[in-house]
């Protein structure tokens, strides 16, 4: 099949880009990768008038190390880029190790961090991690700008804070607090496919290894990425142990996920996944964390 | 719009439009190696180098490369000057069917760009994109190294094929040290390794083309991505047909209503009940008489699942077609639906088959298409003498083929007036004669033309588009191409039969089974077709691997409305032999024996019979009426390669078992004894013709149809070692029905046996007239000692004249002839290959995530022909086997609409999830098989699922009696366990 017919807008540069946009924003999509909007395209099940193709904007390929740590990334980076870059590597390893999960080598060479963030898929690793690091979001329109926090920024399955005619251009990471340990568990079949369940966490622990700080947030058992804010703030004051553990992991699955059944998984099924996992990651993070 | 693109170091403008992808704009400039796989960038098939990054041009706009520079395979090589990647591909016997070579072989270029030195792992990961049916990407993976070597100025040694010289086989060998047993694969080591152990039985001549690992005769184009598959001519004036397909499970249609499709300018035709004549058949692609019940047409008033047809349209552009479909107006009446065998058998259940001229339906009122019956001795018997007597019921789910090609067919006029069909089939033969009433010509009006297929496996082993183009071409006189999308794949073509199966064995008090009971409920979806002779096979294979003396199979073939299963690789035996294979199992661990020394205790030996096979025959007709003996049989050797290679003994290793600070992961090991059939005995023949050219080359023109599996080069082979010439002297032609003699088709694992002979045959009455017209030459009194060697044919006095000589003496200067021999075979065996499957898992038991480690298959299939093309094939296979056993499978919500029609929620093992593989070929000599050769292509599918649950059994002590093992099983299984 191919998509149907629309009109085609190519612009060489961010204020094209948000010109076209702005008059074409309510019957219009972006285009970045294309490695989602394609296939739906391809099936009928979006049918936009005008497509604008952000792939000429060029100047929102960039990876910047921020003054304060942290970095900020340009809307249009690749996932590839990502994946091979030293300064996503050093400052948000989190994230770096975490790329591999999705899709494969020649997804990821045309998928962008800014299509997948928008995309807003459930299962999508991206959205969990930028609200697992707390990262803000830029989102331009020809006359003004916004910066929303990854958290504010997911309203429910497949929406988003963003307004039709608003491009996100940048993504800001800030840096992680200090003696903070990170890890990533998914469960999928194997590399490359969406996960049933996942979960990110980041843990923080003082010199006598009592967690300071805790974060906890689930892939694909809600509509959106969910943030276990109640269950985390168990963890904190605590150590890690096995009935410390066992509290936060019950508390989170039992009242701060709301998974549904679906293809691959029942809800019953991912929500004792999501325990197991985020057990292992509670573990895995609190390994990671050096003085 | 037009757009500028740099191509293959080539500048051009091109034309499209803002909706083109950029897969579809390459195809119509004549990129034919960027191919269709999928709309959702899963198949990576339509994969290219975009700027020198591999991205897939089905996911991408036409518009978006304006400017960018793009890498097909076909700029990678000068003539006959190949590039190292694709050399490798061929040296290793990379490609099978090659429709996703050229994807292939741009990952890896686009890989060694970037790390000239990569690992095993790295070639993996840029492979893992592209998904691979037919060589469990162990080749393609050694192929890239290889190449990496070569392009680093090394010369590597090409693995891991090992031939060893034929020793006496040492029955102590299987005790030795294994590590002997792992060959030296030098500096390509890869995850798999194959090797070749010798059993001779009897001589085995020597030979200079047969055995040896000959490169396959198609490699050089298929490396090349030259247009070779169906979809790659372009026909002017062709039309594009598409299907309009029922979104319910079951439904009448009370009309159809064309009329705002056919206003639609642009489109030519709408076809349907109501503008197509009923005529009734059976789908299957089977020999004369076909199988019944007959219980198809066309296009129906009813609809029987989701994907079933409705109507079909013609039009100048696809886009258009999908346009039409969107206007035709169909009226349904919504009737309640069944989707599983065992609520279809229920009273009251829907009737699916009420239609008045069905034929030979056994009974339509309960669902039941077919009842099939066989008993050897008597069971009741067995059962009241048996010590322990054992019943368990087990559960297989339906998969699909998934050939990468989906199913596609192009119907033209020819100049004379004849309806040419060019079309993706395993049967062209069939074909030709099944539709041939539906389109009320004569089937001397009929070519049909099998060109490249990118792979089959059973699901083009059908008539199953030819009559919609056929009509549409009759309709418009325009030439007319329909292919399937993936979601039709799954959804409107063929799949496989799930299927309950209940197993009760009786056992004597020393471990002899004395009587077996299998019982089947089969599902044959929404029409019989291969619904018959699958479930018989399946009946067979289920009954054969073990002695007993009372055996009975029971089993209702039944109609329900889910997606038709037809033939898959394996027919009715993985099913089957899951449930044996675990039955057996169950039955040792309880009596407290030894799995293996259990099943050998019981299995056929060399001079058994298969005695319930007089009663289980193809079809209606009983075509074995003796019972037919093994006069082969290495399964004894192939379970003792199979346990060291796999490292059998580390059961008994608490330490091995369990994974150090992780008490939630357990290892387990699995076995299960394979037994299959070569050739439907009675009934699968095939044809060939040999003539000689003036240089003393040769036509080889055969029936059989090469899927991708290499038979071709196999049966040149065959050829080229009774001609004495090397196997480039041979040009092979398989299959169009214009041009070759007939052959059944490739199915039921028969082309080397059935084809192999039949060339065997055409090339000894070829030599006989060779030998003869040197005799001439020579003044020779008697020609009878003559010998072919070496392009020429010689006296026993040492003279020689060469093949060029006598095909020119003999087309243009003496009593001239053309050398030519046609002959045919057909047998009345089915000579069993036997193997040891071995499965090594880990188990996670908090997720139930199982993790497949290593994979071991020691077969015997007798002389191996090709070890290249033969150890693909159960690489290959066993991969298959591996995603119906783990993860593949078709899924339904309640109104019977499968969930899952996509790569990705339908789940097909990738490159860098492949477990570690081990391919062990132990040879025999088969008395009836030409050169001692038995099938191989089949038994690889039969012994994974049931090793694999007998493994996470060993693991976690938990018996799961149903596949696929998903993750969510496990874990639910392993919870009510210790629950
Ligand atoms: C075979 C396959 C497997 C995949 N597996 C995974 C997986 O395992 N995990 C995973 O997370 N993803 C997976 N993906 C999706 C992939 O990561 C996509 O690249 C990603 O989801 C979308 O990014 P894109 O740049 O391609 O966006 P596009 O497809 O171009 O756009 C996606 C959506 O975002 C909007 N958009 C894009 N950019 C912007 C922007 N800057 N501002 C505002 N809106 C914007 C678009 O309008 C569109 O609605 C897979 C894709 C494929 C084809
Ligand atoms: S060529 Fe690999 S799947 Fe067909």
């Amino acid at each position: 099949m191919k998509p149907a017919p629309f009109e085609y807008i190519a612009p060489n540069n961010l204020d094209e880009a948000l010109i076209a946009m702005e008059v074409n924003g309510f019957d219009g999509k972006l285009l970045a990768g294309g490695q989602s909007l394609i296939p739906v395209m391809n099936f009928r099940l979006a049918q936009p008038a005008v497509i604008v193709d952000l792939n000429g904007v060029t100047e929102l390929d960039f990876i910047r190390p921020n003054p304060g740590g942290g970095v900020t990334i340009g809307a249009l980076t690749r996932q590839s880029r990502l994946e091979h870059d030293a300064i996503v590597r050093d400052r948000v390893p989190l994230l770096h190790a975490t790329i591999p999960f999705i899709a494969h080598p020649q997804i990821r060479n045309r998928g962008t961090i800014g299509g997948s963030l928008a995309h807003a898929d459930p299962a999508g690793e991206l959205p969990v991690l930028s609200v697992a690091l707390q990262a803000r979001f830029k989102l331009q329109r020809y006359d003004k700008e916004r910066w929303v926090n990854a958290t504010d920024f997911y309203q429910a399955l497949f929406m988003t804070a963003l307004e039709p005619q608003e491009i996100m251009t940048a993504i800001e990471i800030p840096p992680l607090p200090p003696r903070t340990g990170w890890a990533f568990q998914e469960l999928a079949r194997r590399h490359g496919d969406y996960a049933q369940a996942g979960v990110a966490t980041l843990i923080a622990l003082d010199d006598d290894g009592v967690c300071t700080y805790a974060r906890l947030v689930f892939l694909n058992v809600g509509e959106i990425p969910m943030v276990a804010t109640e269950a985390a703030q168990l963890l904190v004051g605590e150590r890690i142990s096995a009935e410390s553990i066992t509290a936060v992991v019950n508390h989170a699955i039992q009242h701060e996920i709301e998974p549904t059944s679906d293809v691959h998984a029942s809800a019953d099924y991912k929500r004792h996944l999501a325990g197991v996992l985020t057990k292992r990651a509670i573990r895995q993070a609190a390994n990671r964390v050096t003085s | 719009m037009h757009i500028h693109l740099i191509i293959n170091n080539e500048e051009k403008t091109v034309t499209c439009t803002p909706d083109d992808t950029l897969l579809r704009v390459l195809r119509r400039e004549g990129y034919f190696s960027v191919r269709f796989g999928s709309d959702t960038g899963e198949t990576g098939a339509a994969a290219i180098r975009l700027d020198g990054e591999l991205v897939t041009a089905d996911i991408m706009l036409a518009a978006q490369a304006d400017g960018h520079t793009i890498e097909t395979i076909e700029g990678m090589s000068n003539g006959l000057d190949l590039h190292p990647i694709q050399r490798a591909f061929i040296e290793t016997g990379a490609i099978q069917s090659g429709y996703n070579t050229p994807a292939m072989v741009l990952a890896a270029k686009a890989l060694l760009a970037r790390n000239p030195n990569p690992t095993e792992a790295d070639v993996r990961d840029a492979l893992s994109g592209i998904l691979d049916r037919e060589t469990g990407y162990v080749k393609p993976v050694q192929a890239i190294l290889v190449a990496a070597a070569m392009l680093r100025g090394e010369a590597p040694n090409l693995p891991p094929i090992h031939v060893l010289t034929p020793v006496e086989y040492d029955p102590g060998f299987g005790d030795s040290d294994r590590d002997e047993l792992t060959p030296d694969v030098g500096d390509m080591a890869t995850q798999t390794k194959t090797e070749i152990r010798p059993k001779i039985t009897s001589d085995i001549p020597e030979t200079s083309v047969v055995g040896k690992p000959e490169q396959k005769v198609d490699a050089i184009k298929l490396a090349k991505g030259n247009p070779a598959f169906v979809d790659d001519i372009e026909m002017r004036g062709m039309l594009y047909a598409k299907l309009l397909t029922s979104p319910h499970a079951h439904a009448r249609i009370l009309d159809i209503d064309d009329s705002a499709a056919l206003a639609l300018p642009g489109v030519h035709a709408v076809i349907h009940y109501k503008n197509v004549e009923r005529v009734i058949y059976a789908s299957g692609g089977q020999s004369y008489p076909n199988p019944p019940p007959y219980d198809q047409v066309s296009f129906d008033n009813k609809v029987r699942h989701v994907g079933d047809r409705v109507a079909a349209v013609a039009a100048e552009s696809l886009a258009l077609a999908e346009e039409a479909l969107k206007l035709i107006k169909v009226d349904y009446e919504v009737l309640p639906a069944v989707l599983d065998e065992r609520d279809a058998i229920k009273p009251g259940a829907p009737i699916i088959h009420d239609e008045p001229d069905a034929i030979d339906i056994h009974d339509a009122q309960r669902n039941i298409s077919h009842h099939i019956e066989a008993e050897t001795g008597s069971v009741e018997q067995g059962f009241a003498e048996a010590a322990h007597v054992f019943e368990n019921t087990y559960r297989v789910h339906q998969v699909q083929q998934c050939p990468i090609e989906p199913h596609i067919a192009i119907a033209y006029w020819d100049s004379d007036e004849r309806l040419t069909l060019r079309t993706s089939t395993q049967v062209p033969f069939h074909v030709r004669r099944m539709v041939a009433p539906l389109l009320g010509l004569p089937v001397k009006r009929i070519r049909v033309i099998k060109p490249r297929i990118g792979g089959g496996f059973g699901a083009k082993q059908e008539m199953l588009i030819e009559d919609i183009v056929g009509h549409l071409c009759i309709k418009t006189g325009r030439p007319v191409r329909l292919e399937l999308t993936r979601e039709e794949e799954f959804m409107s073509s063929r799949t496989r039969h799930p299927q309950t199966i209940t197993f009760k064995s009786g056992v004597s008090a020393d471990g002899k089974l004395v009587a077996q009971q299998m019982t089947t409920l089969a599902n044959t979806g929404a029409y019989g077709t291969h619904g018959l002779t699958v479930q018989t096979v399946s009946g067979l294979r289920g009954l054969s691997t073990y002695n007993c003396p009372n055996k009975r199979f029971d089993c209702h073939v039944m109609y329900t409305n889910i997606p038709v299963p037809g033939a898959y690789r394996g027919y009715g035996a993985p099913q089957a032999l899951f449930a044996l294979e675990v039955h057996m199992d169950e039955i040792a661990h309880a009596l407290g024996m030894d799995v293996i020394e259990f099943r050998r205790k019981n299995w056929v030996n060399e001079g058994d019979g298969i005695d319930i096979a007089p009663h289980l025959g193809e079809g209606e007709k009983e075509t074995v009426t003796e019972i037919p003996i093994i006069l082969s049989n290495a399964l004894a050797e192939c379970v003792d390669f199979g346990k060291q290679a796999i490292g059998w003994d580390r059961r008994d290793d608490p330490e091995w078992r369990n994974v150090p600070g992780k008490p939630h992961q357990k290892r387990g090991l699995g076995m299960a004894v394979c037994m299959h059939g070569t050739a439907i005995p009675g009934l699968d023949m095939g044809g060939a013709s040999i003539k000689i050219n003036d240089d003393g080359s040769f036509n080889v023109l055969v029936g059989a149809t090469d899927l991708g599996t290499g038979s071709d080069t196999v049966l040149s082979q065959i050829a080229a070692e009774v001609l004495g010439v090397p196997l480039e002297d041979i040009i092979i032609y398989s299959s169009d029905t214009d041009m070759t003699p007939f052959d059944t088709g490739a199915y039921a694992s028969s082309t080397t046996y059935i084809s192999g002979t039949a060339i065997k045959k055409s090339a000894e009455g070829v030599r006989e007239q060779i030998k003869e017209r040197a005799g001439l030459m020579l003044d020779l009194d008697d020609w009878s000692g003559v010998e072919l060697r070496n392009r020429h044919a010689w006296a026993p006095d040492g003279r020689s004249v060469s093949l060029e000589q006598i095909a020119l003496h003999s087309l243009h200067q003496d009593q001239q002839r053309q050398i030519m021999h046609t002959a045919s075979f057909v047998s009345y065996e089915s000579p069993p290959p036997f193997a040891g499957q071995f499965v090594e898992v880990l188990v996670d038991t908090e997720t139930g995530q199982v993790t497949v480690e290593k994979m071991v298959m020691a077969v015997d299939a007798g002389v191996v022909i090709n070890p290249l093309t033969a150890s693909g094939q159960v690489e290959g296979g066993m991969v298959q086997a591996l995603g119906y056993a783990h993860c593949e499978e078709m899924r339904y919500d309640e109104a019977g609409r499968m969930v899952n029609p996509q790569f990705g929620p339908y789940k097909i093992y990738r490159a860098d999830e492949m477990p570690e593989m081990g391919v062990i070929l132990v040879q025999t000599h088969e008395p009836s098989g030409p050169f001692g050769a038995k099938a191989i292509a089949e038994i690889p599918k039969d012994g994974v699922a049931p090793a694999l649950s007998n493994a996470v059994f060993d693991a976690t002590g938990v018996r799961i009696r149903q596949i696929p093992f998903t993750p969510e099983r496990v874990w639910q299984a392993i919870s009510k366990q210790f629950a």
